[in-house]
């Protein structure tokens, strides 16, 4: 069959740091009749290669069961028409591969970094499990526990998994990034074998998946095993999409949860836009000002010179359909939490009062600019940031384009998106507290 | 609903597929191409006159440079008595150096965008700043106040040493770091191994200025210590620079002071009890070996077959995938200079602890009574010499490698030969590190969860001790 090729690639337009060359520039996006897109990168600089697939699909698209886009992504390793349950990971692993996978709100992302000539494996791994996975009760089941096993550990026995699942739940009431990715403990408890089928069915087409491939290969030999192995899945004539919007937050909120620990933990959220937001890059330094290195204003304040706290940050968080700005601080087990949180909202007003200094905002677009930068490293992180860019915006963001968002946030922007998202009366606040009897 | 194509399309993708080769996982693996681990004409050493060893790793790919001095002394050669000093001694040597105060000190770091780091590790300790390459002259110049002329002020000590003291407390609302906790004490009583690198609540309350200050009068010396950088960098102007920075820097060598631990000679079982989890945190571990241990490579690839080999290991096998009793269950040997430590981790449900650890101590005794097959084996190969090639994909990755081997006195061509040692590591060799180096009967147990319902299920293991967090 024929690749359809779009035009071979992205506009390069003249980089922000002379010194910088964008590896991206020179990735080709393919698009096969199927509708799956490939995004690939060749380059030869060390013998390894990534490949991943982003599934557009998370814990957002679920609708019975919370918890089951999570909860599928571990029954991908469980076997398929022609491999055993974990012949996937073992031939993976046997030739020194590293694979694993992720769900998030927005994605569900399987990856496998590989020396070189393994690629070839993992393409013909992948595809057969997009196109042939095999779920049955018995192994569901056994999956089932491990993933119940995972909730406890990164939730109900941690208290940062515990805030940040509250703090979810208190600053969405409608959208479905309100429910945990792992899912309610019951519902995990309840999905069964048909509900992953019609998961699978409904998501897993080739029309709302993309490949990345980053590393040593030849594009030519990579592109046409690709469209041999993922050319014949059928695509799917519509994705559906929960439709729910979140409505305007009228009112603080504020949730207390017990949970015995020696140090409080306080977290805050404020509503703020979603990806690609022309707002997004002053966000982000407002979050370098806040909590980035010890001269950042949380740390000094909160940790450095009142000692109120062991850790204290604040970022922003984008995802597809909505975003937040979060902070949260680790409060000292002699310290008091209401003054911490106390605190905490003084710098926020600091923020919307006051523009910030000049230094303080070079100080945050070097760090964003720095940060970018090292994040071209890996193969791995190359296929990341091509996958994820598609995911979200349908094109590869130019590294000259990101860079230059940084540079153009002025302090006046700062302030202003400050004033706009952090308005006390929309926040969201969680306490995790050890419980009055406990406190005693 | 998926939309069912056209025809004609659909019997060219069958007919594609048919004649499609057989899928590559049908086929025997293609040979490995291995290159040399680092690039020709890129690695640089030269030696100062103080006994500065000096490493460059040059690679121009980003405008980005990594710069780091490393002392081969650590946690490990202080006494107990001031166990955390070294931990410590680091974290006050970046609060303030040369001319500026911490917060100066933070504000420089912080203004070029960089990340400057120091650390103390078992057997060494260390500064690191990352940045642009375009800032080498500050870079390099915030690497050599730090390592030379940290100004220990006497506020910011303290206010290190309460903030110590507050993350120890706080620390114990992490299972898995109060188990490991309890597990060093109890296998290495007396010993720097046994107690945490951060110190404890008794030796933290006699650390000060002065007592970091001497730490690192003594052993942060020339002798046997390691300035590397990598990046975008020339080695010329690196040693260079190297001379400018550090080739007035003196000092006696300080010899290691750390000895062998004694090893366990009888099993114990401890639970740290925590009433509130629903999850327990299990250890089994005992004595380890040595970094430099002529066994390692075999050691490794039995412990791969065992659990160190992630999905492909026996327990993982066993605890996960056929049981579904935990999310993670893992076993590895941390080598150190004088010894080291042996331990196998897994979660579980508080109710299936009994059953769970029962199956771990099953593992052990197994990998001793039936060996590794010769199918294991190669797989364990295959994985760690994969592993080791995607361990060493960045620069920063390679010379990291490098450092470590002259930390340890270990041969500079370790990195070359590794691929080989691997495959010639013959399987009489794994199995006699199985049946050396595994010790189930008397390796130490540590659950940390409920003592009340735990303490019924471990009581068949030995007699068992409650403690607190």
């Amino acid at each position: 069959m024929l690749l359809l090729l779009l035009a071979a690639l992205l506009a390069a337009p003249a980089a922000a740091s002379p010194e910088l060359q964008d590896p991206t520039e020179r990735a080709r996006v393919t698009v096969l009749p199927n509708g799956l897109t490939v995004l690939s990168l060749e380059d030869h600089s060390t013998p390894v290669a990534s490949f991943q697939v982003w599934v557009r699909a998370g814990s957002r698209d679920e609708s019975r069961y919370t918890g089951i886009a999570h909860l599928f992504e571990h029954m991908m390793f469980k076997g398929t028409r022609h491999l055993e349950p974990e012949q996937f990971t073992r031939l993976v692993e046997g030739r020194g591969g590293r694979l694993n996978a992720f769900t998030s709100q927005d994605v569900t992302v399987y990856f496998e970094d590989v020396s070189a000539e393994t690629l070839p494996l993992v393409i013909d791994l992948e595809a057969e499990r997009m196109a042939n996975l095999a779920v049955n009760d018995a192994l569901l089941q056994t999956e089932r526990e491990v993933v119940l096993e995972e909730r406890s550990m990164r939730t109900d026995d941690d208290p940062e998994g515990r805030a940040w699942e509250a703090l979810l739940a208190l600053t969405f009431v409608a959208h479905p990034y309100r429910w945990p990715v792992i899912g309610w403990r019951s519902d995990v408890e309840a999905v069964d074998v048909a509900a992953c089928r019609s998961f699978f069915d409904a998501y897993y087409a080739p029309n709302n998946l993309v490949v990345a491939v980053a590393g040593d290969f030849d594009s030519e030999e990579t592109l046409a095993r690709i469209e041999r192995r993922f050319g014949a899945m059928r695509p799917a004539a519509g994705i559906p999409r929960n439709p729910t919007r979140e409505p305007e937050q009228q009112g603080e909120r504020r949730q207390t949860v017990y949970f015995p620990v020696r140090g409080a933990l306080l977290a805050a959220a404020w509503h703020a836009p979603a990806t690609g937001h022309p707002d997004g890059p002053a966000l982000d330094a407002l979050g370098e000002i806040l909590s980035s290195g010890r001269s950042s204003r949380l740390y000094r304040r909160l940790v450095n010179d009142e000692q109120v706290a062991l850790r204290a940050g604040a970022s922003y968080w984008e995802l597809h359909d909505a975003g937040l700005f979060h902070g949260s601080i680790a409060v000292r087990p002699d310290a008091s939490a209401e003054r911490a949180e106390a605190l905490f909202f003084e710098e926020i007003e600091r923020v919307r009062r006051e523009p910030v200094s000049e230094a303080e905002l070079a100080k945050a677009r070097r760090k964003l600019e720095v940060r970018l930068v090292t994040e071209l490293r890996t193969a791995h992180a190359l296929a990341s940031r091509m996958g994820s860019d598609w995911a979200a915006f349908g094109r590869i963001r130019p590294l000259a384009e990101l860079l230059g968002r940084i540079q153009a946030v002025s302090a006046e922007d700062v302030q202003r998106v400050a004033r706009t998202y952090l308005d006390p009366a929309r926040r969201s606040v969680v306490r995790v507290v050890s419980p009055p009897e406990a406190a005693e | 609903m998926r939309l069912l194509r056209p025809v004609l399309p659909l019997l060219a993708a069958l007919a594609c597929a048919s004649g499609a080769p057989p899928p590559a996982w049908e086929l025997p693996p293609p040979p490995p191409r291995e290159g040399p681990v680092v690039a020709v004409g890129r690695l640089h050493r030269a030696t100062l006159e103080n006994g500065l060893e000096v490493v460059v790793l040059e690679d121009p790919s980003l405008p980005r440079v990594v710069l780091g001095v490393v002392v081969p002394r650590g946690s490990a050669d202080v006494p107990v008595a001031q166990a955390g000093l070294a931990s410590y001694t680091t974290d006050l040597m970046e609060r303030g150096a040369g001319e500026r105060d911490a917060l100066a000190f933070a504000e420089a770091v912080d203004a070029l965008g960089a990340t400057l780091q120091a650390s103390a590790d078992w057997d060494s300790m260390g500064v690191e700043v990352a940045g642009l390459s375009r800032d080498l002259d500050a870079l390099a110049g915030l690497l050599a106040d730090t390592v030379l002329r940290p100004r220990f002020d006497a506020d910011e000590a303290e206010r290190l040493r309460s903030q110590g003291l507050a993350a120890l407390e706080r620390a114990k609302d992490d299972p898995s770091t109060l188990a490991g906790w309890h597990l060093a004490r109890v296998l290495f009583p007396e010993h720097p191994y046994g107690l945490p690198q951060e110190g404890t609540p008794e030796t933290l309350a006699t650390f000060s200025a002065s007592a970091a200050s001497a730490l690192h009068q003594y052993f942060w010396v020339p002798s046997g210590a390691i300035l590397y950088a990598t990046g975008d960098v020339a080695h010329g102007d690196i040693e260079r620079r190297a001379r400018e920075l550090f080739g007035a820097w003196g000092g006696e060598p300080a010899p290691s002071a750390a000895e062998p631990p004694a090893v366990p000679q009888a099993r114990r079982v401890v639970i740290v009890d925590r009433p509130e989890l629903g999850q327990a945190t299990i250890l089994v571990g005992h004595e380890g070996i040595r970094r430099a241990d002529p066994q390692r490579i075999a050691v490794q690839l039995m412990n791969t077959v065992l659990g160190g080999g992630g999905f492909s290991s026996r327990i993982m096998g066993r605890v996960r995938e056929n049981e579904g009793l935990a999310y993670y269950a893992w076993s590895a040997f941390a080598m150190r200079r004088a010894g080291g430590v042996f331990v196998v981790s897994t979660g579980t449900r508080v109710e299936q602890v009994g059953r769970s650890l029962a199956m771990l101590l099953e593992e052990l005794e197994g990998a001793r009574t039936s060996p590794p097959t010769a199918e294991e084996i190669a797989h364990a190969r295959s994985l760690s010499i994969g592993r080791f090639g995607l361990g060493l994909e960045t620069s920063e990755a390679v010379v990291w490698a490098l450092v470590d081997l002259d930390v340890y006195g270990l041969p500079r061509d370790s990195l070359d030969t590794y691929r080989t040692r691997v495959r010639e590591a013959a399987a009489p060799d794994v199995e006699e590190a199985a049946r050396e180096r595994l010790h189930p009967e008397r390796g130490a147990i540590v659950v940390v969860g409920p003592a009340a319902a735990l303490r019924p299920q471990l009581e068949a293991f030995g007699p068992v001790e409650v403690v607190q967090p």
